[in-house]
């Protein structure tokens, strides 16, 4: 007999002592995790974007594009006068050169040192510009005579190239300065030079040695940055405000985003628990509840954090503040035990919780459901947050049904005052549904609701633009828009991805979409390009020019003869020119050109060999955004070649999720209806009515604010229904539990709890989301602001869709 | 027509390899005392003959012409013989004239290097040493009246490809020769030098 209660003692408590091992087993790993491996959430907002699995050649294109950008730190310094802006610059370098394990800044000396034309020269005839061609084909001998005889007789024809002898009709000439035209950066004693009309710029390169999205970096580098920038004012006395310093790089915007991002986890989450507390402490007056609904959430974290680290090995710093936000509905399960233990005097907490249970695994299962929808996305991001979620949630709940019997006995809460007059609106909810129902004017008023909320959804427009996952601040994007002007930088997210078996097909290739590229330059859709073939031409193009030159330039009775009778030399003078040019002859590669310090800046457009085939990009300079259309026409039909806008791509993978989750809202409707259907019978549409309703309410309210409906619109209200759910459920719970007693007394207060449970948790998941609705992010912030309209309507609405026989 | 491209393509070439410059460090430095002597007028023009030695040719190729310094504004360069062609450079571009066609613009906003072209060519054909003292080293003598100075571009690839420019004068600048690593060379003689608003034609003054 003794032996049977202790045995039965211990089977009571042993999934509290269970529960208790797993927690032990979350906080020993979470120590292991921040302490021991000291890990650092992630903060690169691309890591949030969908991995491109299709075509690894564009996937490799794009980090290509990027990882040449992203250890990058540009630096702009101008003055109106030169000795002003070279003083600046020598106090800013200064200031970082005592930072070595920070910047690497690119000297230029060892830039220019080396003959940096020394491949091209071995090459001369094989390098025309397009214009030069198109004379070489059309203008005559004397022409040709003409432009070499003058020449001979310029001015200043002082420094040059070459000799006279190596270059006489000026091809190479004309070939290098439009190589010089493809950047605005000239070096100018012993700093790179670019101007505009009021300021003369000395440009800063400068490659940061941590990674550009490590905490490191973020942390120091603009402290630093700014600290040099006050030396480079301070260095210019009285003229300090008259300097102009430009900063771009990926690590400010890192750092910003960041920043943004660290600001908000603790305005939201510590918002969101201030917010939680005062709610306890004025219905429970008592530390108690509010420590163990502590608890439960603190343990769905560890829980949520652990699962997360151990399937994905990392956490971005947005699943941590969208996961700020589950407090909002990991409190709910404690909140709805607790409410009841409140009311439920006579009653212990095991059987209290055998009761409650077919309730709170109802609202799990919904909430999970409803997280699920986050989980069918591409995005990695958004995947983490739905495991983040639905993990927390669950490992809450556990901690609920696990050990809040245990530690709340039958009579320890008593109800404030605050939670009386709270009550008492119940009873205003039920005056107005007996006045509706007896009045005919609630079908006008709820006909017109109707129309109004029809017209506003027919208002909504859509808005997929990427911008909405991250704003960076203003000063940073005028930063950048300014650089990109002055120093004419081609645009990293939109180019052509040339495609070929061999580099000299590729380079063919460059060539042919070069050739239909060039009328639109006219047309102003661009200003200009960059393409390895500018550089190194293909080998078809190298013979063709050479034996146009070889044909126009050099032939016996040509322009050379012309020159020597002008000139009054010789035959002998003519075959030793023609002989001395035709001696370089060396062919141009890609190979040899890279080995040219000329290089280094368009070095990153050779993709090189991936899975056997060969890959290069033409990037745009000047691209007007409005023309774009025009270029992706272009590449289709062309062999070998793709337009890439990797800004469209993304905004159509958001509006195709925005439509996809549109039907899987819908599904999971369905869902939760057929999960209730079993339990609620024909009462099930009253549990989900609220929710579908104060949706359509959202909706249409946002659509007459005026706001473009976006993904994260969608996916609000996918947890709109897992919220709204929950009160739906602890609504019919509370009528399940009065018909189970005839006491009529008995059935009030069981609707008090139910209804106080749902006012706490709708109250604190408004402070949660609420707070998301401040957040910067424009994402962040239309999921907020739907979720504050949703659940305040859902609270609202619940009431009048309690079962009307206990009136 | 090719000319300014070329040209400019060599004093742009000329920029683009000159770099790093050490602080002017020698003793004996004329330029102050040249710096007094030359004149230093508003308008300035003259008469040029130019004679240039190229490698792999028997004759000096001679051509002769007027020019034009006006201060502040820019410089005015007529080839008269053989070839006729003007070339005009102010702050902000640099023009060629086939006549009254204008047969060649480049502007600084297009190419930010032609300010400098121009004020490297201005400070050439003024004297104006302590301009180009940042772009080569400046050794020479000086007496009361005349004042001779070699120029060594400061930068290693620089003087290679530009070799030596040696200039004299008196108030003005007189002779300048240029002696190239490829062989090539060319001398350039001023005669006639006039200074005064009037001295420059009504035809020349109209160009800017």
């Amino acid at each position: 007999m003794k032996y049977s209660v202790n045995f039965h003692k211990l089977q009571h408590w042993r999934w509290f002592l269970v529960w208790a091992l797993v927690v032990s087993g979350l906080l020993a790993h979470n120590a292991y995790l921040w302490l021991g491996q000291r890990i650092t959430p992630d903060t690169d907002i691309l890591a949030l974007l969908p991995v491109q699995e299709r075509d690894p050649v564009l996937q490799q294109s794009f980090t290509h594009m990027v990882d040449a950008a992203q250890q990058r730190v540009m630096i702009l310094i101008g003055a109106q006068e030169w000795e002003d802006s070279k003083k600046a610059a020598k106090a800013y370098t200064q200031v970082l050169a005592a930072h070595q394990d920070l910047f690497d800044i690119t000297s230029l000396s060892e830039k220019t040192q080396g003959d940096w034309l020394a491949p091209f020269q071995q090459n001369r005839l094989a390098l025309l510009t397009a214009q030069q061609r198109e004379q070489l084909n059309t203008l005559d001998a004397d022409a040709w005579a003409n432009t070499a005889l003058s020449k001979l007789y310029s001015a200043f024809s002082g420094p040059k190239l070459g000799a006279f002898q190596d270059d006489p009709f000026g091809t190479f000439d004309a070939w290098v300065q439009e190589r010089a035209q493809e950047t605005p950066v000239r070096p100018r004693e012993g700093h790179l030079f670019v101007a505009d009309a009021t300021h003369q710029y000395i440009l800063l390169p400068m490659t940061l040695v941590p990674p550009a999205f490590s905490l490191t970096a973020q942390e120091k580098v603009l402290p630093l940055l700014e600290q040099a920038a006050a030396a480079a004012r301070a260095s210019l006395g009285a003229n300090a405000n008259k300097i102009e310093i430009i900063s771009t790089g990926v690590v400010l915007h890192a750092a910003a985003a960041g920043q943004q991002a660290h600001q908000e986890v603790s305005t939201i989450g510590v918002g969101s628990l201030i917010g939680i507390i005062v709610l306890m402490w004025m219905s429970f007056h008592s530390i108690k509840p509010i420590t163990l609904i502590l608890l439960s959430i603190g343990v769905g974290f560890l829980g949520a954090l652990s699962v997360c680290l151990l399937l994905f090995d990392r956490i971005h710093l947005m699943t941590l503040v969208f996961g700020a936000s589950l407090i909002g509905i990991a409190q709910d399960y404690g909140i709805y035990f607790l409410c009841h233990r409140l009311g439920a005097s006579q009653v212990d907490s095991k059987t209290l919780l055998k009761q409650l249970v077919p309730g709170l695994l109802l609202t799990l299962a919904c909430a999970i459901v409803g997280y699920l929808g986050l989980a069918l996305t591409p995005f990695p991001g958004l995947r983490h947050m739905a495991v983040f979620s639905a993990v927390g949630l669950l490992f809450a709940w556990l901690t609920v049904v696990c050990w809040f019997p245990h530690l709340v006995q039958a009579n320890t809460l008593k109800s404030g005052k605050l939670v009386a007059r709270y009550n008492r609106l119940l009873g205003v909810f039920s005056a107005i549904k007996i006045f509706a129902q007896r009045s005919r004017s609630i079908w006008i008023l709820a006909a017109s609701l109707l129309v109004v909320s029809f017209y506003g959804v027919a208002q909504l427009g859509v808005n997929d633009d990427i911008r909405l996952l991250q704003t960076p601040p203003k000063h940073l994007v005028s930063d950048q828009i300014k650089f990109g002007k002055l120093l004419d930088a081609p645009t990293p997210v939109q180019y052509f991805l040339v495609r070929g078996a061999s580099p000299e097909i590729v380079l063919q290739r460059e060539e042919t979409l070069k050739r239909a590229l060039d009328p639109l330059i006219g047309q102003r859709v661009f200003s200009g390009y960059q393409a390895i073939s500018n550089w190194v031409p293909s080998l078809k193009t190298q013979a063709e020019n050479r034996a146009l030159i070889e044909r126009k330039l050099l032939d016996k009775e040509g322009p050379l003869k012309l020159i020597a009778d002008k000139i009054e030399e010789d035959a002998e003078w003519q075959t030793k020119l023609s002989q001395h040019l035709l001696a370089s002859n060396q062919t141009l590669t890609v190979e040899n050109f890279f080995q040219s310090t000329a290089s280094q800046a368009t070095r990153h457009l050779w993709l090189g060999k991936i899975d056997n085939t060969y890959a290069s990009i033409v990037a745009m300079k000047g691209l007007k955004y409005a023309e774009m259309q025009q270029l992706s026409k272009l590449a289709t039909g062309m062999e070998g070649v793709q337009w890439v806008d990797k800004i469209a791509e993304i905004s159509s993978v958001l509006g195709r999720y925005r439509h996809n989750m549109g039907w899987v809202l819908l599904g999971a409707y369905l869902l939760v209806f057929g999960l209730m259907l079993h339990r609620y019978r024909k009462d099930t549409w009253r549990t989900l009515a609220p929710a579908a309703l104060a949706s359509f309410f959202t909706l249409a309210l946002l659509g007459i604010s005026g706001q473009a409906l976006q993904l994260f619109h969608v996916l609000a209200l996918m947890l709109l229904l897992g919220i709204g759910v929950d009160y739906g459920i602890f609504m019919q719970e509370q009528n399940r539990h009065s018909t189970t007693k005839i006491d009529g007394g008995a059935s009030t207060q069981s609707k008090h709890l139910a209804w106080l449970a749902t006012g706490l948790s709708a109250a604190s998941t408004l402070l949660s989301f609420g707070l998301l609705a401040l957040s910067s992010t424009p994402a962040l912030r239309a999921f907020g602001l739907t979720m504050l309209i949703g659940t305040a309507l859902v609270w609202l609405i619940v009431p009048f869709f309690i079962h009307a026989k206990d009136n | 027509m090719l000319t300014l491209r070329i040209f400019c393509a060599k004093l742009l070439f000329l920029l683009i390899i000159s770099s790093l410059i050490a602080p002017n460090s020698f003793a004996a430095n004329p330029v102050p005392a040249i710096q007094n002597m030359l004149a230093k007028p508003k308008v300035l023009c003259g008469r040029f003959d130019q004679t240039k030695h190229l490698v792999g040719m028997k004759k000096p190729l001679l051509s002769n012409g007027r020019f034009c310094v006006l201060a502040g504004k820019g410089v005015l360069w007529r080839t008269l013989q053989p070839f006729p062609n003007t070339l005009r450079l102010t702050r902000d571009e640099i023009v060629h004239f086939q006549g009254e066609r204008v047969a060649m613009r480049l502007e600084a906003k297009q190419e930010p290097v032609v300010r400098m072209i121009n004020s490297v060519l201005f400070s050439l054909l003024s004297g104006d040493l302590s301009q180009l003292e940042s772009l080569f080293e400046v050794e020479g003598s000086a007496d009361a009246t005349t004042w001779k100075v070699n120029l060594k571009a400061r930068e290693a690839a620089l003087a290679k490809a530009i070799g030596t420019i040696a200039l004299d004068g008196g108030a003005y600048v007189k002779n300048i020769q240029m002696n190239e690593a490829s062989g090539d060379r060319t001398s350039i003689v001023f005669s006639d030098i006039k200074t005064g608003d009037t001295v420059i034609t009504a035809e020349e003054a109209a160009l800017f």
